[in-house]
């Protein structure tokens, strides 16, 4: 146990908290809770917990009363067991993203020494130096070396950039040397933040996830907590709602004709899940191209934790000026946006049959695979209306 | 006795001699085998063995065709339902086969038929350039040249990317020629295996140089004088002193040829003043006149092509894919796949080796025997330092034993 305690008070997800607070990670859940219950810091922690989805539902980006105390390692468990039974992916993402966030915040002020251990804590592979010397960036006339004392495995790497697909991440536009990505240290501190992110995915689990239900909502301070929480959502959660309507298109319902790249990105967004910058973009784009009024388009932001009505607005209407075309296909795969393998798309996967050509063609771009499909959608229409039209005539 | 029943005799009596020959691969027990037998066109997936000597035993006594592995680990390797084989990793793949590339000699070797307009033509074609289609009818060939080529590729990969940058471990490598026109890599080591499908494609992009962003490199704005730099490790540095091997080492010849090529696509002027100032370009690298953004930006992505590795893609990202099992014989050739260490792959002629534990050419005789050829234009064969062929339709010829077994399984011949 290599690891400092005061580090497990300030991040409680690391994999050594199981080590040291070994009494309580072998109690059941209910036992847990009815602990923490007859703490003296019950009462504490039922603020701190409730400010933070507070700030997660107002979607801030920080909790004005957050302390990196023993209690914290209470809050983190209490959270964890409150996520699980709410099951709520939405509500989920807002507390995973927040309290990602604010570790981050922590992290960043964090010395090499403790960045370091808590890699070693994660089971990273990590190789920290003297500062070394991996390239040069050029500002202007500015020359700056880019040094990092921080190299992590490139499987570890892989591993923790799965979920953020910006171009500068990718592995070939690093520098990699004898199995080691040199990274900086403020990078490294952001594919820490995803892990934390991660760590709040409930796994669905239906029966068990009934029986703790009723177990723990038999427990009367657990149930008001609960209620509480819920409350608080129902008042807020019609704010989500409302912002989440993509379906219009001269008043017409397309989203049916929408890829699979663009319908995972926005199941991610009615999720509440923080979408990358590329996905942002793409998304933007795509439903420029399809004429959406920027209002909706704007609204479908409103679910993402960092969302600023006046900048999203600024963003949406300036890639309309400029009139950006979405992303290819090829584009997305390297991306690692392309959804056909995971949707089991046919179109995508198979493509389509090219009468003029007699041959079979793969899906080039999004906004074709919605011209086919509406094609398709009329084709269908016509068939059955001619269809309807004889059967009248020969009445 | 029909070609193919002779063929699975003769394979059956290989796998059966050397039954102690056939080599085991890691975990074999773990792995999901594929067969393709010489009756019918299909794969029997969905085989495990839990020993390599239940292995030899099915193939001699089924002499199959083609014979697959995983380089997936399951823990129910024979279960027929993918989801229920319980997946434990899989490890890296390479394959580089001359199939999916451009080699100059395939315009002396390699032929096309259009089955829809009935246009045919030497070389590599995907589709009909008089009618459009895909339907091609291909028949191609090996030769030293791009044998050597794909050698050439292999030992690229592991000396620039796989050593270097990747820091894999000699041990961890498993190289072997595929019995027809390349070779085939693994990487088995643990951290390797536990890569999705996703993480791989990010190996396969660094590895064959696709998706870089320029910019992000370094290449930014060319009034300032910022290009990519020699300084910057990864992909920058590979850049620039692949643009210092063409300007020294290449002849003005190559140089000409490369640079005309579709992947540079430079005008006859660029390259005369590339060629008349190629110390200068490479001291005022980035400044000079008269080659703007868009042309460095051509330009580097030709150089990206020339550096990259021309690897069978699907073959590296896909977590469930078989690949041809060491020590088994390649039913388009005959040929043995054969397993290398990185010192053996130094010398190792596929065509024409000394080394008999090596070589590949495992039906070699010298009795005659007489076939009668049945495709138009079977192009010339140099195997063991002697040249068969070419040959046309109806010729019969009497050739050695495995020069038979390569033109019978190749398909163009039957017995006589």
């Amino acid at each position: 146990m290599t690891i400092p305690i005061e580090l497990i008070y300030r991040y409680p997800w690391l994999p050594s908290l199981k080590e040291f607070f070994s009494d309580i990670a072998s109690k059941p859940p209910s036992e847990f809770i009815s602990t923490i219950f007859s703490e003296t810091f019950s009462e504490e922690i039922q603020e701190r917990l409730f400010e933070i989805f507070k700030a997660a539902f107002d979607n801030l980006e920080n909790v004005s009363y957050y302390k990196l105390d023993k209690v914290n390692v209470y809050l983190y468990l209490l959270l964890k067991i409150l996520m699980f039974v709410l099951d709520n992916k939405i509500i989920t993402n807002k507390i995973a993203n927040l309290f990602s966030k604010i570790n981050y915040n922590d992290l960043i002020e964090e010395n090499d020494y403790n960045i370091y251990s808590i890699c070693e804590d994660l089971k990273l592979d990590i190789l920290y130096s003297e500062p070394m010397e991996y390239g040069v960036n050029i500002l202007k006339d500015q020359r700056e070396i880019l040094k990092t004392s921080f190299r992590i495995y490139y499987t570890d790497y892989l591993k923790l950039i799965s979920n953020l697909h910006d171009e500068y991440r990718k592995l070939v536009n690093n520098a990699l040397y004898n199995g080691y990505v040199f990274i900086q240290k403020r990078r490294l501190i952001r594919l820490i933040q995803e892990y934390i992110r991660n760590k709040f995915e409930v796994e669905e689990d239906k029966a068990t996830l009934e029986s703790l239900k009723k177990e723990l909502l038999n427990l009367p301070e657990f149930k008001e907590l609960y209620e509480n929480i819920l409350s608080q959502w129902e008042l807020k959660k019609e704010v989500f709602e409302y912002s989440f309507d993509i379906s219009f298109k001269e008043g017409a319902d397309i989203s049916n004709t929408f890829p699979p790249c663009i319908n995972e990105i926005l199941s991610k967004a009615q999720e509440g899940q923080n979408l990358i910058h590329i996905e942002r973009l793409f998304l933007v784009f795509f439903l420029h191209a399809l004429n959406y009024p920027v209002d909706k388009i704007i609204d479908i932001f409103s679910t993402m934790p960092d969302f600023d009505r006046g900048k999203t607005a600024y963003q949406v209407n300036f890639a309309k000026k400029k009139g950006y075309t979405p992303h290819k296909c090829g584009t997305l795969k390297s991306l690692n946006l392309c959804m056909a393998a995971k949707y089991k798309d046919e179109i995508c996967l198979e493509g389509y049959y090219s009468k003029k050509l007699d041959t079979k063609k793969k899906i080039k771009h999004p906004l074709f695979y919605v011209q086919l499909k509406q094609f398709r959608a009329s084709r269908k229409e016509n068939h059955t209306n001619n269809k309807l039209k004889n059967n009248n005539e020969r009445k | 006795m029909s070609e193919n029943k002779l063929l699975k005799k003769l394979f059956q009596a290989y796998y059966r001699e050397n039954k102690s020959k056939i080599p085991i691969v890691d975990l074999l027990e773990h792995r999901e085998f594929g067969f393709i037998p010489w009756d019918k066109q299909i794969m029997i997936r969905h085989m495990a063995f839990a020993n390599v000597e239940s292995l030899s035993k099915y193939l001699s006594d089924n002499g199959s065709r083609h014979v697959y592995s995983s380089g997936t680990l399951y823990l129910q390797p024979d279960n027929l339902n993918m989801n229920n084989k319980q997946y434990q990793g899989c490890d890296l793949v390479i394959d580089i086969d001359v199939d999916h590339f451009e080699t100059p000699c395939k315009t002396n070797h390699d032929y096309w038929y259009c089955v829809e307009c009935g246009k045919s033509g030497k070389g590599m074609m995907k589709k009909c350039p008089k009618c459009g289609k895909l339907k091609l009818k291909n028949l191609t060939w090996i030769c030293d040249i791009c044998l050597d080529i794909a050698k050439r590729d292999i030992n690229n990969l592991i000396y620039d990317f796989l050593f270097p940058d990747f820091g894999i471990d000699e041990k961890d490598l498993k190289i072997a020629f595929s019995g027809h026109r390349g070779y085939h890599l693994k990487v088995e080591n643990k951290k390797m295996r536990g890569l999705s499908s996703e993480e791989r494609r990010e190996i396969v992009d660094y590895i064959t140089g696709s998706n870089i962003s320029l910019e992000i490199l370094g290449f930014k704005d060319l009034s300032l004088d910022i290009g990519l730099l020699r300084d910057n490790i990864g992909w920058s540095k590979k850049i620039i002193l692949k643009i210092e091997e063409v300007l020294k080492n290449y002849s003005n010849d190559t140089i000409i040829k490369l640079f005309k090529s579709k992947q540079f696509g430079l005008s006859n002027d660029i390259i005369e003043f590339i060629l008349n100032n190629k110390q200068d370009f490479l001291k005022i690298l980035w400044n000079i006149d008269g080659f703007g953004p868009k042309k460095w930006e051509n330009f580097l992505y030709g150089i990206i092509k020339e550096i990259g590795i021309r690897i069978d893609d699907p073959v590296s990202i896909d977590i469930h894919r078989l690949i041809r099992y060491p020590g088994s014989l390649h039913g388009k050739t005959g040929f043995k796949v054969q397993e290398l260490s990185l010192k053996e792959l130094d010398t190792f002629n596929p065509l024409d080796e000394n080394n008999k534990n090596l070589d590949p050419i495992v039906f070699q005789s010298d009795i005659m025997q007489k076939i009668e050829i049945i495709e138009p234009n079977v192009p010339a064969t140099k195997i063991k330092g002697q040249t068969y062929g070419p040959f046309a339709q109806g010729e019969i010829i009497e050739v050695p034993h495995h020069i038979a077994v390569f033109l019978l399984c190749k398909g163009v011949a039957k017995t006589a």
